[in-house]
């Protein structure tokens, strides 16, 4: 039998405001617990939320990004529920009149390029956090995220596997921090996701009972959490038996998932409209100025990477892929004027740096400064490429300025001919038989020649000079 | 209203109902259902309902911080804590 | 010198004149108390702070509005540093890091907080018999109820402790028990006073206001506790008038609607003859009676317990045991800690609206009752908007009868809900609404409403001042009419 999988994914973006979304209290990450709890944040009888309208626009930015469409009246509504880190006993969300509704991204795998519908993005507020193992037999609970504001984005379910879920979160992602309405951290819980997963019988039309999967906050895990739920859904149809509708949790550890139906129980949230908060409007005017001031997005940098600055499609598509490369892209170019140079050197050895390290470029020690300059130092034959290697190597360490390492280190080009000549001519000198070799016809010969003026050099010959000055010589 | 939604509701709002004045409360709350089944009685049909008497939208605020570090009075005011958390009975996930 | 039964201007006079001193009026305030520690509608004293503040204002005399007058403070208001508890052994030990802004702005007009007065659980009831912390007495006969939620405000006032009280009123809970007691008590337009630190019941429809003994009292502390609220989404930012200034326009030329639809048959012959007693004396000063119609009337009582029950049951969950309040002795864990914190913490009425509201929201009904209900509450609102179109002011009896028995009413909840049957409608509507004492049956008050429309307090607190100055009604006190 061939099974179909249909997934959908809600996710949770951590909105990147100052403040909180109904509340003055920070929403700084790793604070020192409880220190950002404000009272409202705290749930102390009598107090009242009053809506950030920074959270609306950072949405609204989402929305816009997503050609969906904005609800400029927008209300909010309760979700009841008890839980240590719910400090009030009910969230504060949009269910009935979400600020975003309709939108749709483009996502791609190796194997295609596809659209998901976005179905609603809402914005609610983010829970504390229940510490469990840090105290005998006691629960502790920090309340500094609580009411931190989330955009909750709901896809339809058209995700057909587990890459493509990845592809659409990894799309959501590099979207939001285009935008500049969230960080993107994932190791700081700034996305999260929900998956939902179901399968069905191959062509049939309707829906299979779902699970949902709870909490996801990585690539991998979102990739081996639906593979592994996709099996067992499987492996309980064929035996006869049928999916239950319930939450079920991913132990990394083990690689599975379980079933938390302690949490379903009774799983009535008794939403209504929150009667201390009236419709929050946006009128024409804030949404003219949200419009007019989007962040150019990364479909639109990478083709203007190609057609006004001439980078291969290829060099593109890598730069502008994540916000960070592209501004140091964009940063690194306005000091020098050979931007194709900055894109093979970022596309080429940066990245495999970032590769071996496994960090984002932002997280390394290079500046955009530091890097034109290097790439300048290049252009105006100070250093030459292989040098620029190692000094990209030097700065990756210690983040030294790039004309201090030439100068300490010695490394400027030498470019005086003379003294490539009299390095060139003692080579030749001394190694007749690779000589007479080269001229009877072994042409490969060549760069060994080049490779001993470089060794005697210590790197420091223009490649240039040294493969004319040779090339005159073994003639 | 029946026992057993009696029950769903009580575990909804973490209340429990002595067994004494169960049948006493099952039987109010009966009643107040069908005293509020009045309402049945309006024509409501295309009616917008109403959620608050001020038909006005949100007065909303900037985004600044304005909250004080608190930890210490917070803290203190629950029923039990440490220096640094609220504490609960332990939660098994 | 005594400030018994003394109204704010009397006693602002008093003081200006230098017939008694601050301190001295906040000592005889506090021998009152206990004079009439019977009553027992005080939860929470504030008697060192009350006496230090005196004394500042007599040495050092600032010229503040209410500077020096005595005010007792309804316990759902949160007060910093001083016991907050709402009649619930829940927040039995509750001390709040904050205080209200009705209660930041009444204290910045001079008025000086005695206490915390005693109340039904949570603001919910209207005898004042769902207190934890026991029945409040009417000052008017032993065994009488005081009515509620504001039992405690309303007797201190009419026993002449203080000249004022702090007070809340959701569904009555203001005008009923000033009815009962025998006061003036004024609910203003939802929106007026901010709702930052008034522990909430029903967001909805909670609304803050003064308790005094005239008409004129209320206007001088509602000036007073009025404010644009940052703090408070829900506070209007309508412009703030001077409820003074309109307290003696003549009532010539006014019209008073009376509600046809309004069935009087089930009340007291007496209830009702006093009732029309007080339209004649407002057509004596000038008024005309013109007959309106409120046909979704009769549906406030049922709206209303959907409504506010829906509000409550989720208002009401942050009460769990875990950050603040009382939590049961060693829960073995989350769940036992949840049930047995809110099992013990709240009394049968509030459980039972809690249950209501769970019931009414929960999957399967919420269309049937809440959104019906919130649907009908419309169909109120607009009856009223239409009948505001011609005429001043509405008026109906504030309550069904005088006050009665303790006990009385406590096994049945839906005769004690339909107390609150003329009330309801203003605090559905939002609308401005007070009671004043019309009467005497049988040495009991009784009070007659007067609503008015959006915004519009100047009007019902002009045609309560015009009544009060050709009537005596307001000077009638437990121990003899004042003179």
């Amino acid at each position: 039998m061939s099974w179909e999988t249909v997934i959908g994914l809600e996710i949770h973006v951590q909105l990147s405001t100052k403040s909180k979304l109904f509340s003055g209290g920070s929403t700084e990450f790793g604070a020192e617990s409880n220190t950002h709890v404000d009272l409202i944040d705290m749930g102390l009888p009598g107090v009242l939320p009053v809506a950030n309208k920074e959270a609306f626009y950072k949405a609204i930015r989402f929305g816009l990004a997503t050609g969906a469409k904005i609800n400029q009246e927008s209300s909010f509504d309760r979700k009841n529920y008890f839980y240590p880190d719910l400090p009030k006993g009910y969230q504060i969300t949009q269910m009935t009149k979400p600020i975003v509704e309709k939108g749709s991204i483009k996502i791609a795998t190796d194997e295609s390029e596809k659209v998901i519908n976005i179905t609603r993005a809402h914005l609610e507020e983010d829970a504390g956090k229940s510490i469990h193992d840090l105290f005998e037999g006691k629960t502790g609970v920090d309340l500094n995220r609580a009411g931190t504001p989330l955009l909750e984005i709901v896809s339809e379910p058209e995700i057909s596997n587990a890459k493509e879920a990845v592809a659409y979160f990894k799309a959501i992602r590099q979207l939001v921090t285009f935008l500049d309405i969230c960080d993107g951290n994932m190791a700081q819980g700034s996305m999260r996701c929900d998956v939902n997963v179901s399968i069905r019988k191959s062509g049939d039309k309707k829906l299979g009972t779902r699970a949902e999967l709870k909490n996801i906050n990585s690539f991998k895990f979102i990739e081996k959490a639906i593979n592994y739920e996709i099996d067992r859904q499987i492996r309980v149809i064929e035996s006869g038996e049928s999916v239950v509708q319930e939450t079920r949790l991913y132990d990394s550890e083990k690689n599975e998932t379980r079933s938390m139906r302690s949490k379903e129980e009774a799983n009535d949230y008794r939403y209504f409209p929150c009667p201390d908060l009236l419709p929050v409007v946006i009128s024409d005017k804030e949404l003219k100025d949200i419009k007019n001031n989007l962040p150019e997005l990364p479909e639109e940098k990478e083709n203007r990477y190609i057609s006004e600055i001439g980078l291969e499609e290829s060099e593109a598509k890598i730069i502008s892929s994540s916000k960070t490369m592209a501004n140091m892209f964009e940063e690194a170019s306005s000091k020098t004027d050979d931007a194709k140079l900055i894109a093979k050197w970022l596309v080429g050895d940066i990245s495999a740096l970032l590769n071996k390290d496994n960090i984002d470029i932002e997280e390394s020690n290079l500046t955009p400064e530091n890097f034109g300059k290097l790439i300048k130092r290049i252009s105006d034959n100070t250093i030459s490429g292989k040098i620029a290697k190692s000094v990209l190597e030097e700065i990756w360490e210690s983040g030294s300025d790039v004309d201090e390492i030439i100068k300490t280190k010695g490394l400027v080009q030498i470019q005086d001919e003379s003294i490539l000549e009299e390095i060139a001519m003692k080579i030749v000198e001394s190694n007749p038989d690779q000589v007479a070799a080269y001229k009877s016809g072994k042409d490969k010969l060549f760069g060994f020649f080049v490779g001993q003026v470089m060794k005697e050099t210590g790197g420091k010959a223009n490649p240039k000079s040294v493969n004319e000055i040779l090339k005159k010589l073994l003639k | 209203m029946d026992k057993k939604t009696v029950t769903t509701i009580s575990y909804l709002s973490r209340l429990r109902i002595d067994k004494e004045k169960e049948e006493k409360i099952v039987q109010d709350l009966d009643n107040i259902i069908e005293f509020v089944d009045q309402l049945n009685d309006a024509d409501t049909s295309d009616v917008e309902p109403l959620t608050n008497p001020l038909e006005k939208t949100a007065k909303t605020r900037s985004d600044q911080i304005t909250a004080k570090n608190l930890k210490k009075e917070l803290l203190e005011i629950a029923p039990s804590s440490n220096d640094d958390y609220f504490l609960v009975p332990r939660v098994v996930e | 010198m005594t400030i018994k039964y003394k109204t704010i201007k009397e006693i602002k006079n008093m003081i200006s004149q230098k017939e008694i001193s601050n301190k001295e009026i906040i000592k005889e305030v506090f021998d009152q108390i206990q004079e009439n520690e019977h009553l027992n509608a005080f939860i929470t004293l504030n008697k060192e702070a009350a006496l230090k503040k005196s004394e500042d204002l007599d040495n050092n005399p600032i010229d503040l509005p209410l500077a020096g007058i005595p005010i007792a403070q309804k316990d759902l208001f949160c007060t910093k540093g001083l016991r907050t508890t709402c009649g619930s052994r829940i927040l039995n030990n509750f001390i709040p890091p904050y205080s209200a802004t009705v209660i930041e702005n009444l204290e910045n007009a001079g008025c000086i907080s005695i206490g915390k007065t005693n109340m039904d659980e949570f603001a919910m009831g209207s005898s004042n018999e769902t207190s934890f912390f026991g029945n409040v007495e009417n000052p008017w006969g032993k065994n009488l109820v005081p009515g509620g939620s504001s039992g405690g405000s309303a007797a201190a006032v009419s026993a002449g402790i203080v000249p004022a009280a702090s007070a809340t009123d959701t569904g009555g809970s203001i005008r009923q028990p000033a009815s009962l007691c025998g006061i003036t008590g004024l609910k203003p337009t939802y929106g007026r006073i901010s709702r930052w630190g008034m522990i909430a019941f029903a967001s909805s429809l909670d609304q803050a206001g003064p308790m005094a003994r005239t008409a004129e009292d209320c206007a001088l502390l509602l000036n007073q506790m009025c404010s644009h609220d940052k703090k408070d989404t829900t506070s209007l930012d309508d412009a703030i008038p001077n409820f003074e200034e309109n307290l003696n326009q003549p009532l010539k030329d006014k019209k008073i609607g009376i509600v046809k639809d309004l069935d009087l048959s089930s009340l007291d012959n007496e209830v009702v003859k006093v009732y029309e007693d007080s339209l004649k004396e407002f057509e004596a000063l000038g008024a005309s009676l013109i007959d309106i119609s409120l046909p979704n009337l009769s549906l406030s009582v049922p709206t209303y317990y959907v409504v506010a029950p829906a509000e409550c049951s989720s208002n009401l969950s942050r009460f769990d045991g875990v950050k603040f309040g009382r939590r049961s002795e060693d829960p073995k864990d989350l769940e036992e800690l949840y049930i047995k914190s809110r099992s013990e913490g709240f009394g049968d009425e509030v459980k039972r609206r809690i249950l209501i509201g769970s019931y009414v929201l929960s999957a399967g009904y919420y269309d049937a009752y809440y959104k019906k209900a919130q649907q009908v509450r419309r169909l109120i609102k607009n009856d009223f908007d239409k009948a505001f179109s011609n005429i001043d002011v509405i008026m109906t009896p504030t309550t069904r009868g005088p006050a009665f028995e303790m006990g009385s009413k406590g096994n049945d909840p839906i005769q004690m809900y339909l107390e609150d049957l003329f009330t309801i409608s203003a605090n559905l509507a939002g609308l401005p609404a007070i009671s004043i004492p019309n009467g005497n049956i049988d040495n009991k008050p009784t009070g007659i409403q007067i609503i008015g429309n959006f915004l519009d307090e100047s009007s019902i607190l002009n045609f309560a001042h015009m009544f009060q100055t050709s009537t005596n009604w307001h000077k009638y006190t437990p121990e003899g009419v004042k003179e």
